[in-house]
């Protein structure tokens, strides 16, 4: 017998799984990512690197900025050029920008109506209309650092190799850091509300992070050091899934919110440390229901980080120059956070500046293997002991606390 | 008061980004929500009501045999169908991969099997009627919103009939083609986005399709030959957002 749950509504993209069940016993899940092939690694093959990062924006309009950053990077490794800490800052801050919009999103609009008991965010409005505000706020400021820093709310083209077409003003950075400053206290609030939940799913027995907070030069694990990705992760086709799965040394493994914090607490910005600290124990429990509450502690990371970030730059000034980019040959790998967790991008670039090979792994494709493991812990849990329709809704849930690029209603509410 | 027309969003195969800007809209979405109840949209809300829609918007491309039969379903409920964002109407960028979807399946996946039933991506007015065509990647929210409030009005919306060009020069941007010899389709392309690219001081990338009727494809090509580009590199560039026509 197969149960299934059917196509996820208020989610980014098509997907939907089913339980299979035999014998009376939950024998195993599947998640079935039915959106359909868009074959990014063919389309930028023979592409001059200069194009391809607009075009691996159009991967994901919810975390476009990472995808175009990631690109830039594996393309400046592949042609060995290095950027100086303006650039790199500036990068940060869109990074900064798309983790708040994408965060708040989540949290507010679509795990705050479990919380509360509601079927969406709608609804939810009408008793707490004032948290649904709170997250608009914080997704909205998000969404104009993606604007300043990106050119467009959704698939701009200013971040490039080298450099940006345009740079961000004095006028435009004092506005964010007063922004941030103001919008922490809401960020608190709701890393209070989070950490109210129980936990749910399996809990993860890997986790990967990127070495920085937000990007890095390689990948780090909670076993070991620095790594490339070739090294340890594997990538296999499903008969059942356009996203290919992934497994760390073999095994299901976790990237997002909270592998980052449990992999680089020490770089964690003051208050975010301190909640951090205040909430360690649940959190290294590694159950996958708790990346939520890891996402209200980064949206507190977020805040603090983009104001610090604003400063520097005003202090020192902008200078606003791109560093040159030649076309050579070389390779290189781009490794980025993005909101849901570790985004790869791999070129190879020929003498002529045209990509040769390409490979992209994106965060909702690495742990599409946990997922799968966290509804099967789920359903076995459930099955037997709970009505049908109770269990369906908890194993949505499940899927939701990965964020497998989800989307969301709530700009439908009136306030 | 009038009873709300009812308005649907379909999402096929996509980035999720026509979809999400309808959301953009953020209070305008509240005015038109005077005119329009929101009675299917995916992405947006788990309720699903109706299943005849006054007006539908459809975005992404038919990449599979679900997105096919999603995509006859709305047709045949829908009394106005519109193709929303350059994947609906020109097929965007998974269009501009040329190979057999066979091929492609093999090269990225390593087999040639097709149990998931992928079909090569087109857009959506390949395979059905549409009523208005409207694109961007993403489409301009502005005009989605004026589109809509048209249709709610009883008019009929316009289409935009000027080059990306002639908003560079309202908005007094140096021209990126002529100053900094950028590849920039805006001359050829679609006007309606501001110019927002340009903004930023880089070339028009072409998201919003070709202009039709009298540009000048040919002259383009000329000058982005004199500017040192090569044949294979022009061409490509022509039809990354628009290998199909509508
Ligand atoms: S047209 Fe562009 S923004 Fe719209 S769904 Fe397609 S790829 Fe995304
Ligand atoms: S300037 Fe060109 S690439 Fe940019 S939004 Fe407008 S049409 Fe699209």
């Amino acid at each position: 017998m197969i149960i299934e749950l059917h196509e996820f509504t208020r989610v980014e993209g098509n997907g939907k799984a089913e339980i299979i069940i035999d014998d009376g016993e939950v024998k195993d899940v599947r998640l079935k990512i039915i959106e359909g092939p868009r074959f990014f690694e063919l389309l930028t093959l023979g592409r001059h690197y200069y194009d391809v990062p607009d075009l691996e924006a159009r991967i994901c309009a919810i975390c476009y900025l990472s995808h175009s950053v990631a690109s830039v990077l594996g393309i400046e490794r592949a042609l060995g050029v290095e950027v100086p800490e303006e650039i790199q800052l500036i990068r940060e801050l869109g990074l900064i920008g798309e983790l708040l919009e994408s965060h708040a999103l989540h949290l507010y609009l679509l795990v705050a109506p479990d919380v509360f008991g509601y079927p969406d965010a709608i609804r939810m409005a009408t008793k707490h209309g004032e948290l649904v505000k709170e997250g608009l706020a914080l997704k909205s400021f998000g969404n104009r650092i993606r604007v300043m820093v990106g050119g467009r709310e959704i698939h701009g083209i200013n971040v490039k190799p080298g450099g940006f077409g345009r740079y961000p003003s004095v006028e435009e950075l004092e506005r964010v850091e007063k922004e941030s400053e103001a919008l922490l206290r809401l960020a608190r609030r709701a890393v209070r509300l989070f950490a109210q939940l129980d936990p749910y799913g399996a809990r993860a027995e890997h986790f990967v992070a990127t070495d920085g907070y937000l990007w890095g030069e390689k990948l780090v694990s909670d076993e070991e050091g620095e790594f490339h990705y070739t090294e340890r992760i594997e990538e296999r086709s499903l008969v059942y899934s356009f996203a290919k799965q992934s497994r760390y040394k073999g095994e299901p493994f976790f990237v997002g919110a909270l592998p980052r914090l449990l992999l680089k607490s020490e770089m964690l910005t003051p208050t975010a440390k301190r909640l951090f600290e205040e909430h360690r124990e649940k959190l290294e429990t590694g159950y996958v229901s708790y990346n939520n509450l890891a996402q209200a502690i980064e949206l507190v990371y977020s805040l603090e980080r983009a104001k610090e970030i604003a400063k520097v730059l005003l202090d020192r000034g902008i200078e606003g120059e791109n560093v040159p980019v030649e076309a050579r040959e070389g390779e290189g790998i781009g490794y980025v956070e993005a909101p849901r967790g570790v985004l790869i991008h791999h070129y190879r670039i020929d003498g002529n500046g045209n990509i040769a090979y390409s490979n992209i792994i994106t965060p909702t494709a690495l742990n599409h293997a946990m997922m799968e493991a966290s509804l099967l812990e789920e359903a076995r849990k459930l099955y037997g002991e709970a009505e049908e329709r109770v269990m369906i809704q908890r194993l949505e849930e499940t899927v939701r606390a990965f964020d497998p690029c989800i989307s969301c209603s709530v700009h439908l509410v009136k306030l | 008061m009038m009873d709300n027309l009812k308005l649907a969003v379909f999402e096929l195969t996509d980035c999720g980004g026509c979809a999400l800007n309808m959301l953009f809209l953020y209070e305008r979405l509240f005015d038109l929500l005077e005119f329009y109840e929101i009675t299917e949209f995916h992405m947006a809300t788990s309720l699903k009501v109706e299943n005849h829609y006054d007006v539908a918007l459809v975005t992404g491309t038919v990449s599979t045999q679900r997105d096919l039969n999603l995509l006859k379903e709305a047709r045949n409920h829908s009394d106005y169908l519109i193709a929303l964002g350059t994947c609906a109407t020109h097929g965007s960028v998974q269009a501009s991969v040329e190979l057999p979807i066979r091929e492609k399946l093999k090269a990225v996946y390593g087999d040639e099997g097709n149990p998931m039933r992928a079909l090569d991506s087109k857009p959506v007015v390949e395979y059905v009627a549409v009523d208005f065509a409207l694109p961007g990647c993403p489409y301009d929210k502005n005009e989605v919103y004026q589109v809509l409030l048209d249709i709610a009005k009883g008019v009929e919306p316009v289409k935009k009939d000027y080059p990306v060009c002639l908003e560079c020069k309202l908005n007094e941007y140096e021209c990126v083609l002529v100053k900094k010899g950028l590849p920039c389709l805006g001359p050829i392309t679609y006007g309606g986005c501001n110019a927002v690219c340009v903004r930023s001081g880089l070339g028009c990338i072409g998201c919003r399709g070709p202009l039709p009727g009298e540009v000048n494809p040919a002259g383009e090509y000329e000058i982005l030959k004199e500017l040192g580009y090569d044949d294979k590199y022009i061409i490509r560039k022509f039809k990354t957002f628009a290998r199909w026509e509508p």
